[in-house]
């Protein structure tokens, strides 16, 4: 395994993924329809609704991330332009832990973050070839943390993810020791809107 | 670029694609060297070998250098032991260096404050200190010392100051395996190795848990399975673990129920006339303990008399004394008892740290020679090591109170004697009283003065005792406050010794310095220097010979030989003196293999022959007895004591036990009666308290905790309870408890069915984190022969935080 220099630590940033750029190149409307606002694909906040209503109706007023027990909601950066200052999560940095009152939820006033839909905030996958697990040597640490109940499964002391049932936490990402982290992290391209009967 | 780097970031590229690319074998993802000797570099990187710093197991890593500082760390697939693979704290061994509160300056106590001093003081302040009171002085060390560090700590005190207070925290690791093969076959360290893995159909482990503890060793095994040969694997624990989730049978048993399990299958063996006769008839002994002062040789037994003594231990007596059903134990007799099958026994802390750790060691070495499963391919009682050279420095080069080099014991005259000669030392140099063990040394260190604390300079290096030791209370923590008790620390990073220390030394760790280790299948590993260590670090066997000659230029006799020569004189070809002492000096020669090449006509006596240093620079280790072929090459051996490959045992001799204690050739047969835990649960301490450690951290984790992935995979220590002990007391999954003994207590978060599930009535805690040290609850009771104490069994209590029962427990004083 190569090991980061010591300038390049893995910071709080999203631009890199396993040494690749992954730096959001800035969004054009151009071939878009009018009517809709392309966006930038990015972990949010338990209950966080569809992309666009969520945007529109976050007021940035970091509530959910001042309610986080794990101080794992963040500011996106100032270079995400157009959602900069809305509640990120970089599970590389600190997962969401899945709380079972979801105070995140509960803090947020403009109720872009709901109860109403699932906590689903993407998906795992474990990336075979680079799990210690799927290698011969022991590993249990990403089925032990997940706290999410069977979303993880362990045949032969190897763990696959059931994606029904992964809500995209991030805490396997977290904790995954493999020299190369072993857990691909996907954020939920699209969000349901808030149910019927509901107003943001 | 050279192809292996290239293939090292495809992987890495396909891990960023998200490929799941891996059938191809061709591709191999996880980091793995294709070390050849002339492996390529490129693009600035260096790659060279060396074992990895962490367990017994002896893995080989490649070691990628740029810019002097460590950029990568792959496998070695040349390494016979790991063969490419590593475990979770392998892959990540080179992060141990770099972790921001590195010790680069040593420092002084003053009226309690910590100030950077200069090396040359430091070096005064200890000198001088021991040379007022030479045998005040103790020096504890470690099964992570090289060879040579181990070998020039030795010299400094037995050769030099005449003084045995040398002991190494492999006393707490490893002391009750070594007394185990000195009574057995009069002569340490396992017959077999790692390759009896590869042949055995049956392995039993013993209280180990190597699916967490020796991780690579154990996916031999699993590996094997997994492409459908049979291996059958038998786990004897008292808690459920990573094992024994892979394990055709687990035994659950209760503490001390190995020794009657042991006892019970030798019972059966006997019983059903299935023990090989030929076998005990040619190469065995029976033996027991003096009725008045039982000692490691004991006294010979008749069969008869072994038979009367074995009597009672039938399968259903056996049941009431472990727990495990009679029937299970009679499907252990008659696995032994079927010759066709090839055994191989695993065992480790959980038979050593035993306070009937000598007993236990004894007979399960007696069930391989009653059956005579031993010492084919497969067949073999193997004991594993914990520490990267417990084998190597502990254990050969005798760095224990009572031990000289190559396995000679400072009680015996001539075994002085022969010491002087190599040392080159007047008559009478070396001090025939054994020294203080580990657990005296320290209790000797922490009482006060007036009360006879006869030890009040203590120097530790690569060690945590402050973590480590057994009622840390009663044995470490007594020492604050003492004025007059002075503690020396060398060490890489803070740790809980620390704290108490009065002088702190910055070390060179792993391949900051040259090393040499000896892991547990009798392999010595060497490897060079690499990269520098940070700011003032230097090397522990530095800091020993400049200790010496600094005493040497305080007129202290004892750092002189016959001629008036300095212990540690390295000379160059014109007959000059280095002066290994300066720093800056030192690595104007290689003063470890000018130390290995002086120690290694130590090693013959016991026929654990070394080869040249060079032959170890040039190998990924070589298990001793290395021999020189005629054709100048070296052979080392694999089957200790068999005729078809130890070079020692004569031609068409199918076994010799040439060290046996009855000089007859054989190995002992022992017996010994069971005995109850020291310490057993009763109404006030209801638990029984077992410790470990867990797979991500090492020991006491201060080198594994710094490196981020390690930690954040297991973030803090925790204590294991069984589901319905915790719904009885109503304690919640994740809840902090306090856990209480009659020595001290500890607040540890609680984790349920979680990586090992303990039986109703065992809680399970490792001993990594040192903000929640489970040693001040442990017990200092330690087993009568090896002086190893018992961290697998206390009595402990648990108790809610908020519960408003007041500890009753007071410090023990």
């Amino acid at each position: 395994m190569r090991y980061p220099k010591p300038d390049s630590e893995p910071k709080a940033s999203t631009t890199q993924l396993h040494g690749i750029s992954v730096e959001p190149v800035a969004a054009t409307d151009a071939a878009l329809p009018k009517s809709r606002q392309r966006t930038i694909p990015v972990f949010r906040p338990p209950g966080a609704i569809a992309e666009e209503t969520f945007l529109a109706g976050c007021t940035r007023c970091s509530d959910c991330i001042d309610a986080c027990p794990h101080d794992a909601i963040r500011k996106a950066p100032d270079r995400l332009a157009a959602i900069a200052g809305t509640p990120v999560l970089e599970a590389d940095t600190a997962a969401c832990m899945m709380c079972d009152d979801f105070p995140c939820i509960a803090a947020c006033k403009p109720g872009v973050l709901t109860q109403s839909i699932p906590a689903v905030m993407g998906t795992a996958l474990v990336t075979e070839h680079l799990c210690l697990a799927h290698h011969s040597t022991t590993c249990t640490v990403c089925s032990e943390r997940c706290p999410v109940q069977g979303a993880i499964r362990v045949m032969d002391g190897k763990p696959t993810i059931c994606e029904d049932v992964c809500t995209g936490c991030g805490v396997c990402r977290y904790v995954c020791p493999a020299p190369e982290n072993a857990i691909l992290l996907m954020p939920a391209f699209s969000r349901p809107p808030l149910p019927d009967g509901h107003t943001a | 670029m050279d192809t292996q780097r290239r293939r090292f970031l495809k992987s890495a590229a396909m891990a960023a694609a998200g490929s799941m690319v891996a059938a191809n074998t061709d591709l191999i993802s996880l980091p793995v060297m294709g070390a050849d000797d002339t492996l390529p570099d490129g693009d600035g990187l260096t790659w060279s070998k060396a074992p990895c710093r962490f367990c017994g197991t002896g893995c080989h890593v490649q070691v990628g250098v740029e810019d002097g500082r460590i950029v990568a760390v792959a496998g070695d697939k040349h390494a016979d032991v790991n063969k490419g693979l590593l475990c979770v704290k392998g892959y990540h061994v080179g992060g141990i260096l770099y972790g921001e509160d590195r010790l680069t300056k040593p420092l002084l106590r003053k009226d309690g404050e910590l100030v950077e001093i200069e090396w040359d003081e430091a070096i005064d302040i200890i000198a001088k200190r021991i040379n007022k009171a030479p045998d005040r002085f103790a020096f504890y060390g470690s099964g992570q010392w090289t060879i040579p560090e181990g070998y020039a700590a030795q010299k400094l005190m037995k050769g030099g100051l005449s003084n045995n207070h040398i002991d190494p925290n492999a006393r707490l690791c490893m002391a009750s395996a070594v007394t185990g093969f000195l009574a057995t076959y009069g002569v340490d360290e396992p017959a077999g190795c790692y390759a009896d893995l590869d042949a055995c159909n049956v392995l039993i482990t013993w209280g180990n848990n190597p699916a967490e503890m020796h991780p690579v060793l154990f996916s031999r095994v699993t590996d094997r399975r997994s492409r459908g040969e049979e291996v059958k694997i038998i786990d004897i624990s008292t808690r459920r673990t990573r094992t024994s989730d892979a394990a055709n049978e687990y035994l659950e048993m209760k503490p001390h129920g190995d020794v009657a399990i042991s006892l019970g299958i030798m019972h059966l063996l006997i019983e059903n006339d299935s023990y090989d006769k030929a076998f005990v008839k040619n190469h065995c002994n029976f033996r027991g303990d003096e009725a008045d002062t039982p000692t490691l040789t004991g006294e010979a037994i008749s069969e008869e008399e072994f038979r009367k003594r074995i009597a009672k231990y039938t399968p259903e007596h056996v049941e009431e004394l472990s727990g495990v059903p009679a029937e299970k134990i009679r499907m252990l007799a008659d696995l032994f008892g079927n010759r066709d099958h090839l055994i191989t026994s695993l065992w480790c802390m959980g038979m050593n740290q035993h306070t009937m750790g000598t007993a236990i060691n004894s007979l399960v070495h007696g069930v391989h020679l009653l059956s005579g499963h031993f010492g084919r391919p497969g067949d073999a009682p193997t004991s594993l090591t914990g520490q990267p050279s417990a084998c190597g420095t502990v254990r050969e080069v005798g760095t224990l109170a009572h031990a000289l080099p190559g396995g000679r014991v400072v009680a015996k005259p001539e075994h002085r004697s022969q010491c002087e000669g190599f040392w080159n030392l007047p008559e009478g140099r070396i001090n025939p009283v054994p020294g203080y063990h580990t657990v005296k040394m320290f209790d000797q260190f922490t009482k006060p003065t007036a009360e006879g604390g006869d030890i009040d300079t203590l120097f530790v290096q690569v060690t945590n005792p402050g973590q480590t030791l057994p009622n840390l209370n009663k044995l470490f923590n007594d020492k604050q406050g003492m004025e007059d008790k002075f503690l020396i620390v060398s060490d890489v990073y803070p740790t809980a010794t620390t704290q108490l220390a009065d002088l702190i030394l910055p070390a060179a760790l792993w391949v900051e310095k040259n090393g040499i280790f000896g892991n547990s299948e009798r392999r010595t590993q060497q490897w060079f220097k690499l990269v520098d260590p940070p700011g003032e670090a230097r090397d522990d066997t530095w800091m020993t010979i400049a200790i010496a000659h600094r005493l040497f230029e305080l007129g202290h006799e004892g750092m002189k030989d016959k001629d008036g020569d300095f212990l540690f004189a390295v000379k160059d070809d014109e007959g000059n003196e280095i002066p290994i002492w300066e720093f800056e000096h030192y690595y104007d020669v290689n003063v470890d293999k000018h130390l290995f090449e002086e120690y290694r006509p130590f090693t013959t006596m016991k026929h654990k022959n070394l080869a040249p240093y060079d032959e170890y620079v040039k190998a990924r280790g070589m298990r001793w007895p290395v021999v020189e072929q005629s054709d100048g090459s070296w052979r080392e051996t694999k089957f200790r004591f068999s005729g078809f490959d130890d070079p020692f045992v004569a031609e068409g001799k199918e076994f010799d036990f040439y060290h046996s204690n009855t000089e007859d050739g054989k190995a002992q047969i022992w017996f010994h009666e069971y005995q109850s835990p020291p310490e057993m649960p009763d109404k006030d301490f209801p638990y029984w308290l077992c410790t470990g450690r867990v797979l991500e951290h090492w020991h006491t984790g201060t080198m594994t905790r710094r490196v981020t992935q390690l930690n954040r995979a297991m973030p803090t220590s925790y204590v294991e309870m069984n589901m319905e002990d915790a719904r009885d007391q109503n304690i919640r999954q994740g809840e902090t408890v306090i856990l209480e003994s009659r020595r001290g207590t500890t607040e540890l978060p609680v984790w349920i069915d979680g990586r090992g599930r303990p039986p109703r009535g065992t809680v399970f805690v490792p001993f990594f984190d040192e903000t929640k040290l489970i040693n001040n609850c442990t017990l200092d009771a330690h087993d009568p022969f090896s002086k190893q104490p018992d961290y697998k069994k206390c009595s402990v209590r648990v108790r809610k935080i908020n519960d408003a029962t007041p500890s009753q427990v007071a410090k023990s004083d």
